[in-house]
């Protein structure tokens, strides 16, 4: 690979899917996506997540262009960025940032739910809980949506392996089983491009039928860490349902 | 009309992506005080979730989305319907989707059913048991 490659758009765009033409794409036109990104910031979503968005879309916008037609791909694709940007803001406008008050109530849930799993030997109830806490129901309640809300980790990245904790040895043959039930073999390509701890979270809860908690102990992270994941994750794979349909 | 029975919620919002947090947040919220544990909790959030989006996706030209919850004996039950065209709902084949897996993955019995108030997925879910006599 070539750092300064002089290839122009079209000869990258003629050599796709090579990957080395689509990374010089990306890197190319990686200013973009952060220029339009920063234009959405401060409306309440961190700014790591728009640029993850951003990103996502730039790279699917990059994989849909068709060089045939008579438009630009700068203008293309920031048709495409912007677009994603909306919809995400959109689909996760209700996530604004946690209150304090609300995000140190879910540290006391987030604590207590484990020690009352290990004492009941099942995952407690929303009375148990407050009791254990001393907090009312609604405010476990009220903790345990705002843990939900808060958008501390996006899917719309999931080619990010950054955190994973989980090793890539023991997840081969689990995607694979995943990928053979019926149902979600409609997603395999999604269900690809999720991060390793995701994928395993899937194989745990629809495969093993593992409980939330039961995932979170061996995951070696929250139950509403897991509750947040799963949602992104099945929201992530009913957006890419039959993706492949859209595509002219 | 017949009184609705003890201990039913229900909401309705306009069949529309953006207020499904609405219907998630009054089922999770009605289950905690029907003894659903925080597992099942959770997964009748994404339960609720993943039943707007296929009624959302297949049923079109609805105008509201409508959940009611209650508790039946040993289970909690969520009814989600919409008054869209039922047209071939349920979906030919669709104990092969990905959704019914999600679902019947997530509750401990699922339906896709046709209510007298229109195209319905119907959720079960089981309450804490050893509480049941308190």
């Amino acid at each position: 690979m070539s750092p300064h490659s002089a290839s122009s758009d079209a000869e990258l765009f003629a050599r796709l899917p090579d990957p080395a033409a689509r990374e010089e794409l990306l890197m190319r036109n990686k200013p973009l996506a952060d220029y339009l990104s920063r234009r959405f910031a401060g409306r309440g979503e961190h700014a790591e997540d728009l640029a993850q968005v951003a990103s996502m879309a730039l790279l699917k916008s990059i994989d849909r262009f068709d060089p045939k037609r008579e438009v630009q791909f700068s203008t293309f694709a920031t048709v495409t960025i912007v677009g994603e940007l909306k919809r995400h803001l959109r689909d996760r406008g209700w996530a604004v940032r946690v209150p304090r008050r609300l995000q140190e109530l879910g540290l006391r849930v987030g604590k207590s739910v484990p020690e009352l799993a290990q004492e009941l030997g099942r995952a407690p109830t929303v009375p148990e809980i407050a009791k254990r806490t001393a907090m009312s129901e609604d405010d476990v309640l009220d903790a345990m949506e705002a843990s939900q809300a808060y958008a501390t980790d996006s899917l719309d990245a999931p080619v990010s392996e950054d955190d994973d904790r989980v090793s890539g040895d023991a997840l081969g043959t689990e995607d694979t089983r995943l990928e053979l039930m019926e149902g979600w073999a409609s997603v395999a390509p999604a269900l690809e491009r999720l991060p390793a701890r995701e994928k395993r979270i899937l194989y745990l809860r629809f495969f093993e039928d593992r409980t939330q908690t039961e995932i979170a102990d061996e995951i070696g992270i929250s139950q509403m860490h897991v509750s947040r994941l799963l949602a992104q994750t099945l929201a992530f794979l009913r957006e890419h349902v039959g993706g492949e349909i859209e595509l002219p | 009309m017949s009184s609705p029975p003890p201990e039913t919620v229900s909401a309705q919002i306009p069949a529309k992506a953006e207020f499904v947090h609405v219907l998630r947040s009054v089922a999770a919220s009605a289950a905690a005080r029907m003894n659903l544990n925080v597992d099942a909790i959770d997964d009748l959030r994404l339960s609720v979730d993943e039943a707007c989006a296929e009624l959302l996706k297949a049923v079109p030209r609805g105008s509201v989305l409508e959940l009611t919850i209650r508790r039946t004996g040993i289970d909690v039950e969520v009814v989600v319907s919409t008054d869209g065209d039922p047209g071939s709902w349920p979906p030919n084949g669709h104990e092969r989707t990905l959704a019914w897996q999600v679902l019947s993955g997530l509750s401990d019995e699922v339906m896709f059913e046709r209510s007298p108030s229109g195209p319905a997925v119907r959720i079960r879910m089981h309450a804490v048991l050893e509480e049941l006599g308190h």
